[in-house]
Parts: structure tokens; C-alpha cells; sequence
């Protein structure tokens, strides 16, 4: 607390506290647009965080960061095009919701377990950072790679049309993964002599291409281009409170997830939605549907990936190691601004360290707020007649792909996706496990074959080390449950659960 | 007679357009950087020089980040791009001559048109502050020699220049070593401190935010000011090693260039611009901050800079060679 009354000092500035409410408004709208997220709004505010004070310069960086991983939603739900890879969880939820006549609930529901979610993630970043920071440090190769794996499972919860399916497209995912360079031998795998293919597909392109350009051939598909949708004129959502108050061990659990598995670098914000939403879906509140639109789906996925930021600034901020891109950028920011990060600006800096705390918290309500007061400005998109929403949507996606690279390879991939997306739905194949297979593929390869290279006993380092043999023993289970599920099922389809 | 005329009105119009922009000055639309890595503390360093640039020019000058196959998807991004003086590449050492020189790639650093360089860092090799096993160089190369092939290290990916460098120091020191690839060095970092790899090559941004975790055997350069910037720490030269490479050989750096058929005096307005960035004191102050050194080398110095860094860095990778060797025969 002691740091938080110090860097007040600093963070309660007019400009700082106005920077952080425009930071956190202009992170929202990057989020809205598809295919630019919270990396590419920093990177685009950047230079002028340069020229700021400090803590008024993180306050702004720390707001888009936070806006971004929450904005992504919100196109999500009303368009199914995740603004953001984060997003692709919060679509199998929200997007139902949406089409149910629930777009200003989602939203709502979506922006306060964000903001909500984001201050509990805050206030285990301020709480627990010496701890979950030394937690980090004991996370190794074979632990990650035994933690890819439980990310894996969640594919069979996740999958909603058929485990078999799911388990078809998240191999596809991980397929996909294997394009690019190799990292240990330098060997181009799959590129088929185009350089456009040395780090692989861009994994915002595939999403953008899955999700919304296959949406955009459904809607072409269904006609009707000129009838006025009928949505009734919509107000702030206040009452999304009252909706996410009703799912609080949902939220909590989420939140603490996501704080963990950010505080874990590498892992990200997708992993934990994905994974909180998988356990929410495993112990639903009476009459919830998931996939068909259930509030506690929409609660699961966007607390966690906002309590994701909080837990990656821990390993940012406590050790001086990024978590993901977005982070890395917000070190690289805070070195420019003349602090390094690690125990030292604790110690020397606390007024910053704990300016750039409270710019977070405050990034966080100030995301509830502009969050609820924009929503019927955000669902008044619904009402769009589809010969303007559907050229729109294009254009947009378009504009957020090319602007990752500048490259014109990466709107080609969208499209292509766009049709894979199309025809997989139709054949009731989902989606969400070519994100979560494309994004853990990596992860999981690399950290195997790390694994084994710094073992003196081959496989056995699995085993060896007590947190990786924890979690392995985990997926051993959940992969026996699923399996005995689905011979039961085959044998009585009355009894026994879609897993 | 209504059609001629709208045909000669368009006819009119569109050649006052393409006279207009034969007359425009340069730039007349922001200009990019094709920068070769991910997202991160060197990016920023580039960023520095972008905006001061950009403040010369009037326009924005932003760093694209464009990482792949050792840089070399961002130098082959940046060709497919006219040559307009639009498209600017931040030519790190890795796809500008060590690609080229390991077949990866078909240019040479002849290739291109220089601008000014940018900034190096040196690298170090580092272990946990706590380290009890040796204290300096000499107690590390005995311990690395009772123990072969048994320490694990990492110098971020595999083949690269930190590689090449800590090969070429332990093939001199006759140790071998495991090399584990991380692509993202701070997982490395992560792992050191974690006790999973016995030693790694820092770069002056990893020590200073590591400095109280982190203890360094030895500085990769001969030069004084490299071991300036990891706090005085010894060269491996006063250790008596010879690192047989010298000058920017063994660093990482960057010489910003533009793509050869740019027109002269688009060159010459970036070169006045970029010169004018990195000689800014302010801008300096910033790169010396975040512990990358700025070169200043100008334009005309490229080719009397870089060719001996190309002939030296052969010895590097038959180094890279000798360490497979080595561990191949300890299996």
C-alpha cells in the first residue's frame, strides 16, 4: 500500500489521469477494429509516450493496453469477428448472446468482467508479485510444455459440435503451427520457397480470416441486403453489473487464472480465456447453455484475459521479463522513459513503480466506465442495413490485417481462411481449436524439444520435476474422463453428457 | 462531341496530377522501417531514431516490425518495395551479412545504399549473481573444461551472432558447452535465473534489468566502452583469449540503407535527415540510456566498416562447426 500512496504523488495529475481515460477510450476502438489489438496501439502511441513524464507516459500505454484486450469483444459479439486473437473465446458466447437479442448484455457483461476482472488481476500484481514472480522463475521448459498440453484438452470443452471435430480443427491448428522457421535447426518448414512464410501465417490474419471474412460470406449468403434490421434503440448498460454480480466464483476463478497464467511469460491472455472458459463451461449455473449464448461464458473469457494483463506486468515489472509482445513493448517504453524495470525500480523508484500500479487500477474503471457509457453507441452497429455493414466489416478487416506487416501476403491468408472458416462451419466443424491449436503448437513443440535437450535423462524430465509430473498427472485424468465419457455415451446416448 | 471533351478534360486533369507529383518534394507520405525482430527493447531503440528522423523529414517515420528467418524475411519484405526512399531497412548484422555469408541468403551489404548506422551492443557472457561454482572467466573455463559438454547455455537463436562469438571464445578456450535455443532471449534470461542453463550472452539491456540477478565473466569486445556499458566488467581479452575478431565484428549492430535505384537526391534528404537524428545529442542520450552505444558512422564509411566484419565472421561459424563437432563425439 505504502507503494501506492507514494506513486500518487505522481499518477494523480490532471494530464496523467486524462492521458490514462483517453489511453484506456482510444485502446477500446483499436480493440473494436479487427485485427489490431493492444501490441499495435502501443507500438502506434509509442512515440508519443516518449515525450511525456514518465508514469503519464506508461498511464497512457497501460490504458491502451488494457482498453485493446477488452475492446476486441466487442466486435466479437455484435460482428463474430474477434477484434483480437484474445476475443476468439469470447465470441462462442457473446456472439449467440448477440443473435439471441442480448447484444447490449453481452457487451455490458463482457466490459464489467473485464474491468472487474482487470482489478483483480490489479490487485494481485500489487499483492503477489514478489510471489507469483519466484512461481515464474520454477516454470521451465517441461512445465510449459506439460501446461501446452492441459491448454490442449480444454479444445474437447471448447468444441461444442463434436469433441472429434474439435479435436480435427486443433490438429489443423497445430499443423498450421509447423509453418515457418525452425528455431533449432533453422530449417524452413513448409514455406515452399516464399519468404512470406518464414514465421508462418500470422495468427491475427487466420483469426480475422476464420471468424469474420467466413461470417461475411454467411451474411452474403443469406440476402436480404437492404431490410432495415429491427434492434430497439438501447440504453447504458448499468444493469450488466447486476448480470456479472450473479456469476462471482466464475469471476473470481477466471480473474485468479488469468492473473496466473499471465504472470507466466509466454502463456497469454489467449490460453487463460480459453481455459477459464472451458472450466466455466464444466460446472455451468442452472439452465446455461454454453455456446449458446450463457452470460458465464462471456464472464469466463473476458475477466480472464483482462486479469491476464495485471499478471503480466508481473514478470514485466518484478523480473524485468515480458510476457508477450504487448508487454515487451511496454518495457521497451519504460526503458526509454529512462526506469528499468525489476526489484531495483521498487526499491530506487517506488513512486513510479507505483504510479504506473495505480495508472492499471485506474485504466481498469475507467474501462467500466466509458465501457457502459459507449455500449449503445457500439450496438447501434446491429442496425446497420447488411449492404453497408457487410462492405464495412470488409474494409475494416482489410485495414486491421495489412496494417500488422504492411503486407498485402497477409490479406490473402484472411481470405483464404475466410473460405477454409466458411465451409468448416457448414460442416459443423469449430473454429475456436485451429486458434488454440495454432497458437499452443509453438509453445508446446518448442518447449518439448528444450525439454529434451537440457535433460541428462531423455523423457524422464517429465517426470522428474514435481510441477510439471502435477499437471501431466492432470491431463493423464482429463484425458481418461473424456475418453470414459465417450464410451459411455456410445453405449447409452441417454445418460451420459456431451463432454 | 460531349464525349471528346469529358476525354480530354480527364486527359487534362491527369496530366496536371502526374505533374504535380513529378514536382511533389520528397516525402510527401510517411515512411517505414522494415525492422527485422519482434517487438521489444531494441525495436524502441530503433524508434528513437525513427522519430527524430521523422521530425527532420515532417513525417512519420514508423518501425515495422517484420521478424522471420534470422531477419532475412524483413530485408526480402522491404525489396519487394519500390525504390522510392518509402521503405527504409533497419540492416542489422544478422540478415545483412551473416545470412548472406551462411547461404541463407542472396545479397551482400553491397547491395544496398547506406544511410548512417545505427547502434551496437556488445555482448556478455552472464551467469546468476549467486553463482558458486566459479567466480571469474578463468574459474568458469576450468570448470566448463572438468565438465564437457555438461553446462547448458543459450545465446538466444541458434547460429546467430552471439553464438558465432561464444563459440569462437570456447573453441579458443578449448570447452564445450550445450547450446539450448530460445528465440525469445527473455525466456532464456527467465531460465538462468531459474537455474535450468548454467550461462548465457547478455545484451546490455537484459543486464540492466537483470543487474542484481545477473554476474558478468566477460565482455565480448575488445573495446573499452562496451565494458563500460556492463559496469567495467573485464574483456575476455584480459583474460588473455584472443577473440580473433575485432571492432563491430563481434556486436550486434545496425547501418540503416535503402534499396539501390532510390533516386540521389531522395538519398541525400534521408542521409541529412538520419545524420542530423543520430547526431542529436538528446537522441544519444536516449540509445547511451537504454545501453545500446550510438555509432555515428556516416554513409561513406559503410564499406570500409563492414567488409572486414564480413571476413571475420567466417571464423565464427567454423567455430559454430567445431562446437557440433565436439558434442557430436561426446555422445
Amino acid at each position: 500500500m505504502e507503494l501506492l500512496t507514494t506513486g500518487a504523488s505522481l499518477f494523480l495529475s490532471p494530464l496523467t489521469v486524462f492521458l490514462t481515460a483517453a489511453g484506456c477510450f482510444l485502446g477500446l476502438m483499436i480493440g473494436v477494429l479487427p485485427g489490431l489489438g493492444p501490441l499495435m496501439g502501443i507500438i502506434l502511441l509509442l512515440p508519443v509516450a516518449f515525450h511525456l513524464e514518465p508514469v503519464a507516459g506508461m498511464g497512457l500505454l497501460i490504458a491502451v493496453y488494457v482498453g485493446g484486450s477488452c475492446g476486441g469483444a466487442i466486435s466479437a459479439i455484435l460482428l463474430r469477428i474477434p477484434g483480437t486473437p484474445l476475443a476468439a473465446a469470447t465470441l462462442l458466447d457473446g456472439y449467440p448472446m448477440a443473435r439471441n437479442g442480448r447484444a447490449q448484455d453481452a457487451i455490458g457483461i463482457a466490459i464489467s468482467a473485464s474491468a472487474i476482472g482487470g482489478l483483480i488481476g490489479g490487485a494481485v500484481l500489487i499483492f503477489f508479485s514478489p510471489f507469483l514472480a519466484e512461481f515464474a522463475l520454477s516454470f521451465a521448459p517441461p512445465e510449459y510444455f506439460a501446461m501446452t498440453l492441459l491448454g490442449l484438452m480444454a479444445i474437447v470443452v471448447v468444441a461444442r459440435e463434436s469433441a472429434v471435430k474439435g479435436f480435427i480443427t486443433g490438429a489443423f491448428g497445430l499443423l498450421l503451427a509447423t509453418i515457418g522457421t525452425d528455431d533449432f535447426t533453422n530449417a524452413y518448414r513448409f514455406t515452399f520457397g516464399t519468404h512470406n512464410l518464414y514465421n508462418g501465417f500470422h495468427i491475427v490474419a487466420i483469426v480475422v480470416g476464420l471468424f469474420g471474412i467466413s461470417e461475411v460470406i454467411y451474411q452474403i449468403r443469406g440476402g436480404s441486403f437492404l431490410t432495415k434490421p429491427d434492434i430497439p434503440p438501447v440504453r447504458a448498460p448499468f444493469r450488466a453489473l447486476g448480470i456479472v454480480s450473479r456469476h462471482v466464483p466464475n469471476l473470481v476463478r477466471s480473474s485468479l487464472l488469468g492473473s496466473t497464467f499471465g504472470a507466466l511469460p509466454g502463456a497469454g491472455g489467449v490460453i487463460s480465456a480459453f481455459t477459464a472458459y472451458a472450466i466455466a463451461k464444466a460446472r455451468p449455473k442452472r439452465g446455461e447453455v454454453y455456446g449458446e449464448g450463457a452470460e458465464g461464458g462471456v464472464v469466463a473469457t473476458e475477466s480472464a484475459n483482462n486479469a491476464c494483463c495485471g499478471g503480466a506486468l508481473i514478470p514485466t515489472l518484478s523480473l524485468g521479463i515480458p510476457g508477450d509482445g504487448s508487454t515487451a513493448v511496454l518495457m521497451a517504453a519504460l526503458f526509454l522513459l529512462g526506469f528499468f524495470p525489476g526489484p531495483e525500480l521498487f526499491e530506487y523508484n517506488a513512486d513510479v513503480a507505483g504510479g504506473i500500479f495505480l495508472a492499471y487500477m485506474s485504466s481498469n474503471l475507467f474501462l467500466l466506465v466509458l465501457g457502459v457509457v459507449l455500449t449503445p453507441v457500439f450496438v447501434s452497429v446491429l442496425r446497420l442495413r447488411k449492404a453497408f455493414l457487410i462492405p464495412a466489416v470488409m474494409l475494416l478487416s482489410t485495414v486491421g490485417v495489412f496494417a500488422i506487416q504492411s503486407a498485402v501476403f497477409d490479406l490473402w491468408v484472411m481470405f483464404g481462411f475466410g473460405i477454409v472458416g466458411y465451409f468448416l462451419r457448414r460442416a459443423d466443424y469449430p473454429l475456436a481449436p485451429i486458434v488454440m491449436g495454432a497458437i499452443l503448437g509453438p509453445i508446446c513443440e518448442a518447449n518439448f524439444r528444450r525439454s529434451l535437450l537440457i535433460s541428462d535423462d531423455g523423457m524422464w524430465i517429465f517426470l522428474q520435476r514435481p510441477i510439471s509430473a502435477t499437471i501431466l498427472a492432470v491431463v493423464a485424468l482429463l484425458a481418461a474422463v473424456i475418453v470414459f465419457r465417450a464410451v459411455r455415451r456410445s453405449v447409452d446416448p441417454e445418460r451420459a453428457p456431451v463432454v | 462531341m460531349r464525349k471528346p471533351l469529358t476525354i480530354l478534360a480527364a486527359a487534362a486533369v491527369s496530366t496536371f496530377a502526374v505533374a504535380q507529383s513529378a514536382m511533389a518534394e520528397f516525402p510527401e507520405r510517411n515512411i517505414e522501417d522494415i525492422y527485422p525482430w519482434g517487438p521489444g527493447a531494441t525495436m524502441g531503440v530503433s524508434q528513437i531514431i525513427a522519430d527524430a528522423m521523422g521530425d527532420e523529414l515532417g513525417v512519420n517515420v514508423s518501425v515495422v516490425s517484420t521478424p522471420g528467418a534470422a531477419g532475412t524475411k524483413a530485408f526480402k519484405t522491404a525489396m519487394e518495395r519500390p525504390a522510392d526512399g518509402y521503405t527504409l531497412f533497419d540492416g542489422y548484422v544478422a540478415p545483412l551479412v551473416l545470412q548472406p555469408l551462411l547461404g541463407k541468403a542472396d545479397w551482400t551489404y553491397k547491395d544496398f545504399v547506406p544511410l548512417w548506422s545505427g547502434t551496437s551492443n556488445a555482448f556478455a557472457i552472464v551467469v546468476r549473481a549467486d553463482e558458486d561454482r566459479f567466480d571469474d572467466f578463468e574459474g568458469f573455463v576450468k570448470y566448463a573444461q572438468e565438465n564437457p559438454g555438461k553446462m547448458r547455455y543459450t545465446t538466444g537463436g541458434t547460429g546467430n551472432l552471439p553464438h558465432m562469438v561464444l563459440a569462437k571464445v570456447m573453441q579458443t578456450s578449448n570447452i564445450v558447452a550445450k547450446p539450448v535455443p530460445y528465440p525469445e532471449m527473455q525466456d532464456g534470461v527467465k531460465d538462468l535465473r531459474g537455474g535450468v542453463l548454467d550461462f548465457l550472452t547478455s545484451n546490455p539491456g537484459f543486464y540492466k534489468t537483470n543487474k542484481d540477478h545477473l554476474k558478468v565473466i566477460a565482455v565480448l569486445s575488445e573495446l573499452d566502452a562496451a565494458s563500460e556499458v556492463y559496469d567495467g566488467a573485464p574483456r575476455v581479452m584480459d583474460f588473455g583469449v584472443d577473440l580473433g575478431m575485432s571492432g563491430l565484428a563481434p556486436m550486434g549492430w545496425n547501418w540503416w540503407l535503402v534499396k539501390k535505384g532510390t533516386p540521389e537526391d531522395v538519398v541525400e534528404k534521408l542521409r541529412t535527415a538520419m545524420g542530423a537524428a543520430v547526431n542529436d545529442p538528446e537522441v544519444k542520450e536516449k540509445i547511451l540510456n537504454v545501453g545500446f552505444v550510438p555509432l555515428g558512422y556516416s554513409p561513406d564509411q559503410y564499406d570500409e566498416i563492414v567488409a572486414p566484419v564480413a571476413e571475420q565472421l567466417q571464423s565464427g561459424i567454423d567455430a559454430i562447426a567445431w562446437e557440433k563437432e565436439q558434442l557430436d563425439a561426446l555422445k
